[in-house]
């Protein structure tokens, strides 16, 4: 059982722009400790339309980076309809139970984008019903750029993760009441 | 401090009110009393200064106008003395990353921008400068662009964020059978 629960993967998300490049940081940083090999094997997630991830990841993180990401559905491209949307949102939505369900991530690290939010959920409704091992994890770092307040993903997520990881003081003192939510300075 | 390179720089949106400052009279005689002699525009989407306008500032104050919709940056960026904005997180970053002096101008006909949440924060924490743009001119004149603070990279918060992270997940690798 120990050798199988070894291998259960991290779930890296990645997203446009930004949200990629901030998240190249924390997985470098994360490499960088002394016995990485427990977050092994991660596996990147970005969506189909995102090119610019595989560039920034190899950039990053040198080696096989972008060997390792794995193409998804995106749940919604930016001024795309509303009715349209519904249909996409709920394909991505399948793709991402489908993909938790396989694979049994124990940890989901993501930070911002849009396409992060279903597998939040997903990972969060596989612990509970039994699928994902108890003391699986979901970790969301907010935006950089999120000050004040906190981004649409952010107050989606807030009340499943496990640790929700702000910038600012503004946002610290803000949403000090929740447990999850951590302040450690800015990271970058 | 002389600001002989300035490069402005909009990103993808519309902001005509900062084009317009920057080539403003009172602007470009801040400019040019800073020993300005070229000023790179990336205008995006904002409508870019007529021909004869930049004929005129070249003719008048001394300063070589380059203009353009997009292209890669970074070549600007590292040539400039003072990087002048809009409120986008990537051109905060861009002025903290490469160690410029910045002044970002704030659209204030957008409601509701949460990116100046960003750009207002590192004001106060004197990473750069920030203004409207009927401020603009005289910010240009009177700032003290060599008081900005360097911006470093915040590696100890980061390690620390990787501890808590270690430590939440102690207990999925212990492979304890208490929860």
């Amino acid at each position: 059982m120990s050798t199988q629960e070894a291998a259960y993967p991290t779930y890296v998300i990645l997203g446009s722009g930004g949200h990629t490049a901030e998240m190249c940081k924390i997985t470098k940083a994360l490499l960088h400790r002394r016995d990485s090999d427990e977050y092994q094997p991660i596996r990147f997630i970005a969506a189909n339309n995102d090119e610019n991830s595989d560039r920034q990841l190899q950039a990053a993180l040198g080696h096989s980076g972008a060997e390792s990401i794995f193409r998804v559905p995106r749940s919604r491209s930016v001024g795309q309809s509303w009715l349209s949307s519904v249909f996409t949102i709920l394909y991505a939505l399948i793709w991402s139970c489908w993909l938790v369900w396989r694979d049994r991530p124990q940890l989901v690290l993501c930070n911002g984008p849009g396409t992060c939010v279903p597998y939040c959920y997903a990972a969060y409704m596989w612990r509970l019903l039994g699928r994902l091992p108890p003391k699986s994890r979901i970790v969301f770092v907010e935006s950089f750029c999120r000050v004040e307040t906190l981004s649409l993903s952010g107050r989606l997520l807030l009340p499943i993760v496990d640790m929700f990881v702000v910038h600012w003081p503004g946002l610290a003192n803000r949403y000090e009441n929740r447990p999850n939510l951590r302040y450690f300075g800015r990271l970058f | 401090m002389h600001l002989k390179t300035v490069y402005v720089t909009v990103g993808t949106t519309k902001f005509d009110a900062l084009i317009k400052a920057v080539a403003s009279e009172a602007a470009l005689e801040a400019l040019q009393s800073r020993e300005c002699r070229k000023l790179i525009l990336q205008h995006g989407n904002s409508e870019p200064v007529p021909a004869d306008v930049s004929r005129r500032i070249s003719q008048q104050y001394g300063i070589q106008l380059e203009q353009y919709t997009f292209r890669p940056n970074i070549e600007d960026i590292k040539a400039s003395d003072l990087i002048i904005g809009h409120a986008g997180a990537g051109t905060c970053m861009d002025i903290l990353t490469n160690g410029k002096a910045g002044l970002i101008v704030v659209n204030d006909e957008l409601m509701d921008n949460h990116q100046q949440e960003l750009a207002t924060q590192l004001a106060s924490e004197q990473y750069l400068y920030y203004c409207k743009p009927s401020q603009l001119a005289v910010q240009l004149a009177t700032l003290d662009f060599a008081s900005l603070r360097a911006y470093e990279s915040a590696s100890e918060n980061m390690l620390k964020f990787v501890n808590a992270l270690d430590e939440l997940m102690a207990n999925r690798w212990s492979h304890s059978a208490n929860k």
